[in-house]
């Protein structure tokens, strides 16, 4: 169902072709110039097209770079790429909620509300308008070593076999893109910003930071690739590195099993399956260490 | 990060919490369970409530607050503390997304703060420790006419309708997250089952914990009295073995009132 914007007093900015009004699509957008910088909401009326999904919505408001007011505005910075919901760069709160631009609908959308709102993700530092910065989602990766570590030239041989049953096990939790939504509706994920301070050098404030992120929450993510990994013959070489970080500071501890993540993945990873098996590995695991010492 | 006390919690951040979670079945949650059932029995009448504390405080008064604190008060503490400290490290976002499992967890730290004053205000008010300040109504050798008495005010059995509500929820809600923490049920369907049980356990403690109050409430007028009957004999059958068995060295010990007559503020027999 598309609306039409109410014929009131100063809707003059509706288009008129062929006798009837045209569509246009309203969108407010909670912007920030820089990176720590104050954020403030501009509105945005652009035409309407059939199957427009967000990210097309933000295309055509860079294009014409101009407010709902008329004010000629610096274009809107945003990210995407494959447009398919496979890259996971897109994520923004698109009506108060954390989803991919490019897989929502404009129509349906307006079904829900007259105005689209758009917001950056609130768990990561801005760095500008809906860009935000997601290092912590990928260091998060690092720290449950999320790959398979063969890191030689060597022939080592064809791998172990996998049967059918751990392929299908294991394939839902590899289709994670990265997007970071069950981090941004985790209420036990709570941003992390750091910021470079007066004089600190590059390597310096990168080490702060890193440290910073350490000590946080790994989230939903990295927990489910962890038993992604684990279960793999070659990847369950290193199991015990990965439970020591989901035991150490920051782990599976952390999750305070509200199941948001699992509601929010694009993908409909099954992630507190992987969250209470990682809870039963860790448990297993953390015994073994006490009565291994 | 500095912080000495700080780095201890991060370092053993894993183990805490999982001691944390455990506390929270054993000992408070079983606790929580035998204390409710044993209020219940006031429902099979003053003189089950009675035998069922008699039999808890045969243990003996020196050895119970030993009890007490081991295996109630410190551990409870030790819960209300980590639980203030998860309390303060989460965003709850429930507005934004009110899934049932957000509005569960949510619900979990809501009912977990109340329970806590609830229990604090509980204990001043029937515990004996809670004398000094004007509390400390319950007197274990009338078990229900005392408790009787102090619930029976409106605004009593209202916070105690609710404090006991959060509680079991608390409980209920924590038993079934308790088995994801644990890795006991991990698939959907079984947490599903896992969810059933625990709504299982939630209301039969609701009703346990509810059903002792609207007891309570009941003993009035001649039941009170009747009550206050029951207890003053039993009472005097425990006097009477304890000076059987110890010679004449208790007779000084003091004397039930008469059947009707205020209840004594004495503890020790
Ligand atoms: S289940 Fe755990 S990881 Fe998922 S949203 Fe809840 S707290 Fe976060
Ligand atoms: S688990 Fe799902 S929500 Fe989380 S990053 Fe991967 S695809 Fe996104
Ligand atoms: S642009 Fe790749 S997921 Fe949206």
């Amino acid at each position: 169902m598309i609306k039409a914007v109410e014929t009131n007093g100063h809707a003059s900015n509706a288009e008129h072709d062929g006798g009837h009004v045209a569509r246009r699509v309203r969108v407010r957008i909670l912007r920030q110039d820089v990176a720590g910088g104050e954020s403030y909401w501009e509105r945005f009326e652009v035409p309407h097209e059939p199957n427009m999904n967000v990210i097309s919505v933000l295309q055509k408001v860079a294009a014409q770079a101009k407010s709902q007011d008329g004010r000629a505005v610096a274009p809107v910075a945003w990210d995407c790429s494959c447009l398919e919901e496979v890259c996971g760069s897109c994520t923004m709160l698109i009506n108060g909620r954390t989803r991919m631009a490019c897989s929502a609908l404009v129509d349906k959308l307006l079904d829900e509300s007259e105005e689209i709102e758009l917001r950056p993700m609130s768990k990561f530092p801005v760095v500008r308008d809906l860009v935000v910065d997601r290092r912590r989602l990928f260091r998060s990766l690092e720290r449950v070593q999320a790959w398979v570590p063969v890191d030689d030239s060597y022939d080592h041989g064809p791998g172990p076999r996998i049967s059918p049953r751990e392929q299908e096990d294991a394939y839902p939790l590899s289709t994670c893109i990265s997007c970071g939504c069950c981090l941004e509706a985790c209420p036990q994920f709570t941003k992390i910003e750091v910021v470079r301070r007066d004089g600190e050098s590059e390597a310096d404030f990168v080490k702060r930071r890193k440290a910073a992120f350490d000590a946080g929450f790994v989230g939903a993510h990295a927990i489910s690739q962890s038993m992604l990994f684990n279960a793999h013959p070659t990847g369950g070489m290193i199991a015990g590195e990965r439970l020591e970080t989901l035991t150490g500071q920051g782990g599976i501890q952390v999750c305070g099993n509200a199941q948001n993540c699992v509601a929010v993945c694009p993908k409909s990873i099954p992630l507190t399956r992987s969250i209470a098996r990682a809870g039963r590995a860790a448990t297993v695991w953390a015994i073994k260490k006490l009565f291994d010492r | 990060m500095s912080d000495p006390a700080e780095s201890f919690l991060a370092r053993h951040q894993f183990l805490i919490y999982r001691l944390f979670s455990l506390s929270g079945l054993v000992p408070v949650g079983a606790f929580l369970v035998v204390h409710l059932l044993t209020n219940a029995s006031i429902l099979a009448g003053p003189g089950t409530f009675q035998s069922r504390v008699d039999l808890i405080h045969s243990i003996g008064e020196r050895v119970l607050p030993i009890v007490e604190w081991a295996f109630i008060f410190l551990p409870m503490l030790f819960h209300a503390t980590v639980g203030f400290v998860i309390i303060a490290n989460g965003l709850p976002n429930v507005g934004s997304y009110p899934y049932v499992g957000n509005v569960r967890y949510t619900l979990q730290r809501a009912t977990g703060m109340i329970a806590f004053v609830f229990i604090i205000g509980h204990v001043i008010h029937l515990h004996w420790m809670g004398k000094p300040l004007g509390g400390g109504q319950f007197d274990p050798h009338a078990a229900s006419s005392s408790a009787a008495v102090a619930i029976q005010p409106a605004l009593a059995s209202a916070l105690y309708a609710i404090g006991v509500l959060c509680a079991v929820f608390h409980f209920a809600n924590g038993l079934w997250t308790l088995g994801i923490t644990w890795g006991l049920w991990t698939s959907p369907a079984a947490m599903r089952r896992a969810n059933a049980v625990s709504i299982v356990v939630g209301v039969a403690l609701a009703a346990a914990g509810l059903g002792s109050l609207a007891g309570l409430q009941g003993l009035r007028g001649q039941k009170l009295d009747d009550a206050r009957a029951i207890e003053a004999n039993m009472h005097e059958d425990r006097e009477a073995r304890e000076r059987l068995l110890h010679g004449g060295d208790r007779a000084t010990s003091a004397v039930r009132p008469a059947v009707g007559a205020p209840v004594a503020d004495s503890r020790g027999g």
